[in-house]
């Protein structure tokens, strides 16, 4: 470790304060440890995953830091006060189609809502590309007579016969997880409830989804998958926690385990694997944490996060201090109607392909090269030019050793790939043709950000730029400027945000029960009896979960709609103080406008659903404030960096970040290198360091590079 | 003018971009469910002479036809266009439109005094008058009875809105609340769109912009004269028909004439029958997009579609045969029926120069509206699309089990049973996949449904049962056809009929069946993977019969593996 890199990386300087946080998040490149001890000092650590044992990445990661620390890992665990977890067990399960074999009980009449889908594709025009394959085949389909009508009330009773048929042919046909879809089941759960009885009785062990437990919402198809993605992930899901758990215990860790579900909250490893779909989004879903961090640290309650990895971007946004929730999400072309950060997705990242089409028009992702061959920089056999190699060529990146020695840059392989895939057949050259991916993906960027901020009704100028992700903060400031927002902010744990993320989050339950009424006087006690039994359910939850009372809160709300409209939106209510009915009108009536632009003020509103999100509160640590300095910065070197062709290559220092103190100001060109990001500071932008030791850069308004 | 290839790249980008961003305004603002929850309308762009230059956002069935609507208005307001004037027009006759319900807002865009773009927005309204509530009227025989018909109008005069207009518009629609709410989300996304493309000509400069806009077409022309190229030199011919007119049973035949020459396609629709009786005679606006999915879809997703893709393909349509009716022709069901046929013959003489790219038919369309009171006394309109039929296979996909008619490339929502029992007066009793139906091949036709109801009150029905008599899904290269589709009903008093294919009726109570066209299949079924065969008899998708006839797949006793001897015994005869 160089001199340079105190003091978040040497220990020596300043010992741990116990008890400590630790964060570990499992992602397709790197395992990230974020340790955030009592004092609220931060260290990161990273080794290289191993996607085919993950656990192994995990204990790896945690030896890493007890080495680098000079701990012995039982010491490291042993005085964790929390320990969260964001795994990709469940999703990879999802992506390589290596789930269990699934049975799935359905209404008679209605064996095929999952394989019908519901005709949506990605891309209208592409009639070619087959759906994603559908998880039950038919034949383990079983439907099962009994109906429950539009009102909930039982017209033919279960025919538990059939039942007992559909058991035996799962035992026959050797399915490992069982998911169960009844018609209705949304409105009365006792058919499904009976059901599952039954097979428990037959089959006690085997992994059970009653889709009114997974996901008690309107629609039989919504409901089927997921309770049957539900059932696909949950064998691996159940092993796996098992087994670390297990192994952190006999590593040292006193306290139980926690995971990071979808929507950034955490929650028990029995509750995940009781609901083993939550884990889907676990890694992503931790930025939550870690913008609520940044809101508290820069005093700034609207943020767009941008983290831009290898081969994509998520975008999130936080506005007024909260991270929109959604009530569903695809993934991998399937559905899931779970609770989920709003999270917008994009295939751009420094693994983002680029070349020209045969009509000469040049293109940049979404294709990405992948972990293998990755960049051609990376020498290991990529041809095809990407987002890196362009950052490279133009100087941003250096040659050699890179991303914490990982990989070793190749600057003559960039070079290669580049002229033979952009610059020649478009006749231009190496540097046009390198800045010229750079401004594609910049754009790309810029019109996802748009989408997102167009679709919730916001104006991107008044946000702050978060950038995270080896890639991002080498983009933002371009970005920035094409947004129109004047400031980028790069945390100082922009590497490894997720992690960080996942030991600042809060123990989170959501309970939600669809409630079909239209909102006058007379629906309303109804309404708080269900909240009151939901809130009660959370608060019991938690209790389980070893919390006091006192740091418990729960939040409900309801979902409402105008008669006749699909969608819904949800507004928050205090059931305990008594629910204004003219306020949640105007509440709904407000959100209708941000949304949509506009709203009736003298139209009837349904309520659709209520629910209640109960949360723990793990009370946080202080922001630890980092010792500001008087002196000048020094860059560590100089090298010529082309910005664009108003400016050229430009002298530019190059900073090390670790060395960076509060109370410092560099006006650009800069360029700040952190362990495992860069941060691109254009002519006209400058960068000054915050009190927590984090980068803060202003945008020169108007010029556009 | 040399043009610099990155800037190229980014003006094309942004065009693209902002024409979703229009969608996306629509979506958030427009009132009626038809655009915010089943997105039937189009935001496009054209340049100063109305040659389309964007059109990412909406519908296949629209792409293409949108440079027709602005050059109607350019003859008509020649010198007469202004800064802050916005256009609507919807005729298809003396506007450039599609059919009635399809409104366009055009809305032109100048910077410092230059005309340089048009932003647009077509979008199916609610209801515009005619013969009966929501648009469709299958009793038509003139365009009078579809509704009111707009010639290129100028909706706001410098920034003014015209009252009087508007007014008179309001007045012709039986949902005046939902249209004015709906015209004023139409302008709102085309401000933002004007307000986008200024900043895109501010950037480069007018002279500039014109430049790169031609060369966005210039190189989407390349890439669709490359694409033909790849196919051989030739005359292919092909025919579909519909077995009625809307009014009886009598064949309509939609012949083509596709001549690939070089790098260029004309597609000559010669010798196709002459106008009829129903709504069903396609506009010449709709029948030219209808070419152009065919086309496009046929060769690769990824082309750009704008006024240089089409440079390079000619359609003839001679006036007054069905496919460019003369006035006063009705045309409002065109843009599903007949440019299902359309594109089916377009792909059917394709196919023949192409075969690894050729793609079987699609299901058509059968199953009903219905409109009645709702409990409040307002009037509910429900699609019954739970029985929308199957796609045909193409090399590597089996077809689609159930999706949206093959206009929009099945671009369309199918509804969750559930929520239509809470939405409506009815209940499901099943909504399944056909055994037996699919059109089989070395990938086979998609299945289509069988789709039951009871509907529990009265109701105005409209039938559009075009696939309910004839299998509609063509098998290709030795696939073979989908299965019919069929409507059946039964009244609470015990009578039983099948439906008629169009027209309109008041019934009581009833249960209806529908099973949905199925889909053909693409190749010989003796190359299907047996593994597959197997799969499909297991899932109960074909009869064991099925497979021995028609696959030559034997199975075991137990109906778990393929026999594979006999199977390759079978197979060699």
């Amino acid at each position: 470790m160089s001199e340079e890199s105190q003091p978040f990386e040497a220990p020596e300087a300043t010992p741990l304060v116990s008890p400590w946080r630790i964060g570990v998040d499992v992602g397709g490149t790197f395992t990230d440890l974020a340790l955030l001890d009592a004092s609220g000092a931060v260290h990161i650590f990273k080794v290289a995953s191993t996607p085919a044992q993950p656990e192994l990445g995990v204990v790896g990661v945690i030896e890493h830091a007890a080495r680098e620390l000079r701990l012995a890992c039982s010491a490291l665990l042993g005085d964790c006060s929390l320990f969260v977890h964001g795994s990709t067990i469940a999703t990879n399960a999802l992506l390589e189609g290596k789930g269990a074999r699934v049975g799935l009980l359905t209404t008679r009449g209605f064996r095929d809502s999952l394989e019908i889908r519901r005709g949506i594709r990605d891309n209208a025009w592409d009639h070619r590309t087959p759906y994603a394959p559908v998880l039950v085949p038919r034949y383990l389909r079983c439907p099962v007579g009994g109906r429950i009508d539009r009102d909930g009330e039982e017209i033919e009773p279960l025919e538990s016969p059939d039942v007992e048929a559909a058991i035996r042919r799962f035992q026959q046909e050797g399915v490992e997880s069982i998911a169960i879809c009844l018609f209705n089941s949304f409105l009365n759960d006792a058919h499904e409830r009976h059901a599952e009885q039954l097979l428990r009785e037959k089959l006690p062990t085997i992994s059970l989804n009653r889709s009114s437990a997974v996901a008690p919402t309107m629609g039989e198809y919504e409901r089927s998958s997921t309770a049957v993605v539900s059932a696909y992930v949950a064998p691996r899901v159940a092993i796996y926690l098992s087994e670390l758990s297990a192994r952190l215990a006999t590593l040292g860790l006193k306290q139980p385990m926690l995971i990071v579900q979808n929507s950034g909250g955490l929650q028990s490893v029995q509750s995940v694997i009781e609901h083993p779909a939550s884990l889907l989004l676990s890694g992503p879903a931790a930025v939550t944490g870690a913008l609520k961090r940044v809101a508290a640290q820069s005093g700034e309650s609207n943020l767009i996060s941008m983290e831009v990895g290898g081969t994509s971007c998520d975008v999130m946004l936080l506005h007024d201090g909260t991270v929109s929730i959604a009530d569903a999400f695809d993934i991998a072309g399937y559905h899931v109607g779970l609770s989920a950060a709003q999270i917008h997705t994009i295939g751009a990242g420094g693994g983002t392909l680029a070349g020209c089409d045969e009509a000469g028009m040049l293109w940049v992702g979404p294709q990405g090269a992948g972990a293998v061959p990755g960049p051609a920089c990376y020498g290991r056999g990529g041809v095809e030019p990407t987002i890196t190699d362009a950052e490279l060529l133009l100087g941003r990146l250096a040659p050699g050793p890179f991303a914490d020695g990982s990989f070793s840059l190749d600057l003559e392989k960039s070079e290669c790939a580049i002229r033979e895939r952009v610059a020649v057949p478009l006749r231009i050259s190496v540097e046009v043709a390198a800045a010229g991916m750079l401004k594609l993906v910049e754009q790309k960027l810029t019109q996802a950000i748009e989408s997102v901020t167009t679709a919730e009704g916001h104006d991107p100028r008044r946000f702050i730029l978060v950038a995270a992700g080896g890639a991002g903060p080498l983009l933002a400031c371009a970005v920035a400027r094409q947004l129109g927002a004047r400031r980028v902010y790069v945390p100082r744990t922009a590497g490894a945000l997720c992690a960080l993320g996942m030991s600042l989050s809060d123990v989170r339950h959501e309970f939600a029960r669809v409630h079909l009424a239209r909102l006058n006087a007379e629906a309303l006690p109804q309404i708080k009896t269900l909240l009151c039994a939901l809130a009660e359910q959370g608060r019991e939850q938690l209790a389980q979960d070893g919390f006091h009372p006192s740091s418990v809160r729960t939040e409900a709300s309801l979902s409402l709609r105008y008669p006749g409209q699909i969608g819904d939106l949800r507004v928050a209510v205090k059931p305990d103080c008594g629910i204004n009915l003219e306020s949640l009108f105007d509440d709904f009536a407000r959100a209708h406008e941000q949304l949509y632009g506009y709203s009736h003020s003298t139209s009837a509103v349904d309520v659709c659903a209520v629910r209640v999100v109960a949360q723990g509160d793990l009370s946080l640590p202080p922001s630890e404030k980092v010792e500001s300095i008087d002196a000048d910065a020094q860059p560590k070197t100089h090298r010529d960096v082309y910005f664009d062709s108003h400016h050229g290559r430009v002298p530019t220092a190059i900073y090390a970040g670790a060395a960076l103190r509060p109370g410092q100001i560099i006006s650009g060109p800069v360029i700040v290198e952190e362990l495992t990001t860069t941060i691109l500071v254009y002519p006209g932008d400058v960068l000054e360091v915050d009190d927590y030791g984090n980068f803060l850069v202003q945008i020169e308004p108007g010029g556009d590079h | 003018m040399q043009l610099d290839p990155v800037t190229l790249a980014l003006v094309q980008n942004r065009l693209d971009h902002i024409s979703v961003q229009m969608g996306q305004s629509m979506t958030r603002t427009a009132h009626s469910p038809i655009f915010n929850q089943s997105h039937d309308f189009s935001c496009f762009i054209t340049d100063h002479q109305g040659r389309l230059i964007s059109q990412a956002d909406g519908i296949p069935i629209h792409t293409g036809g949108g440079d027709l609507v602005v050059q109607a208005l350019l003859d008509a307001f020649t010198q007469n266009i202004d800064a802050d004037d916005v256009f609507l027009s919807s005729d298809p006759y003396v506007a450039g439109g599609n059919h009635l319900p399809d409104w366009v807002i055009s809305r032109p865009v100048f910077v410092a005094g230059r005309l340089m773009a048009f932003v647009c927005n077509r979008a199916h309204q609610s209801d515009i008058g005619g013969g009966v509530a929501g648009t469709y009227n299958p009793s038509a025989t003139e365009i009078f009875h579809e509704g009111i018909r707009l010639p290129p109008l100028k909706l706001i005069e410098r920034g003014r809105r015209r009252k009087d207009l508007w007014a008179l518009l309001l007045l012709n629609s039986r949902c005046p609340e939902l249209l004015d709410g709906d015209l004023q989300a139409m302008l709102g996304s085309t401000l933002t769109g004007a307000r986008a493309i200024t900043k895109q000509v501010d950037g480069l400069g007018s002279d500039v912009y014109h430049e790169y806009v031609d060369g966005i077409l210039d190189h989407a022309e390349r890439r669709m004269r490359m694409a033909l190229s790849s196919l051989p030199d030739g005359v292919y011919r092909a025919e579909e028909k519909s077995d009625n007119d809307c009014f009886e049973q009598r064949d309509v035949y939609y012949r083509v004439t596709v001549t690939k020459r070089g790098d260029s396609l004309t597609v000559d629709f010669t010798g196709t029958d002459p106008q009829i009786k129903g709504f069903k005679n396609s506009s010449f606006s709709n029948t030219r997009s209808a070419v152009y999915v065919a086309v496009t879809s046929f060769l690769e997703s990824d082309i750009p579609r704008n006024a240089g893709t089409y440079r390079a393909i000619e359609v003839i349509a001679p006036l007054g045969c069905t496919l460019n009716p003369r006035p006063p022709a009705p045309v409002t069901m065109c843009t599903v029926l007949p440019s299902h046929e359309i594109i089916h013959a377009c792909w059917m003489a394709l196919a023949q120069a192409d075969p690894q790219r050729a793609c079987a038919g699609w299901g058509k369309i059968c199953h009903w509206n219905m409109a009645g009171p709702n409990p409040d006394g307002s009037t509910y309109v429900m699609y019954h699309w739970g029985a929308l039929p199957a796609a045909g296979a193409v090399r590597g996909r089996d077809g689609f089990d159930q999706i949206g008619p093959l206009n929009s490339l099945g671009n369309l929502v199918v509804p969750n049973c559930e929520t239509y029992e809470q939405l409506y007066p009815v209940h499901f009793i099943t909504h399944e996949l056909r055994c037996d139906s699919a059109g089989a091949g070395e990938f086979r036709g998609g299945t289509g449904v069988e789709y039951c109801a009871r509907v529990e009150a009265a109701a105005d029905y409209a039938f559009r049962g075009e696939g309910q008599r004839t299998p509609s899904g063509y098998g290709i290269l030795g696939g073979t056809m989908g299965r019919a589709g069929r409507v059946d009903v039964r009244l609470e008093n015990g009578e039983k009929f099948e439906a008629p294919q169009f027209g309109n009726g008041a019934l009581d109570a009833l249960t209806l069946r529908i099973d949905s066209p199925a889909g053909g299949g693409w190749g010989n079924p003796f190359e299907r993977d047996p593994a597959k065969v197997l799969r499909d008899v297991r899932d109960e998708l074909v009869s064991r019969t099925t497979a021995r006839d028609v696959y030559g797949v034997v199975l075991s006793e137990d109906g778990r593996e393929v026999c594979e001897a006999e199977t390759l015994a079978l197979r060699r005869v």
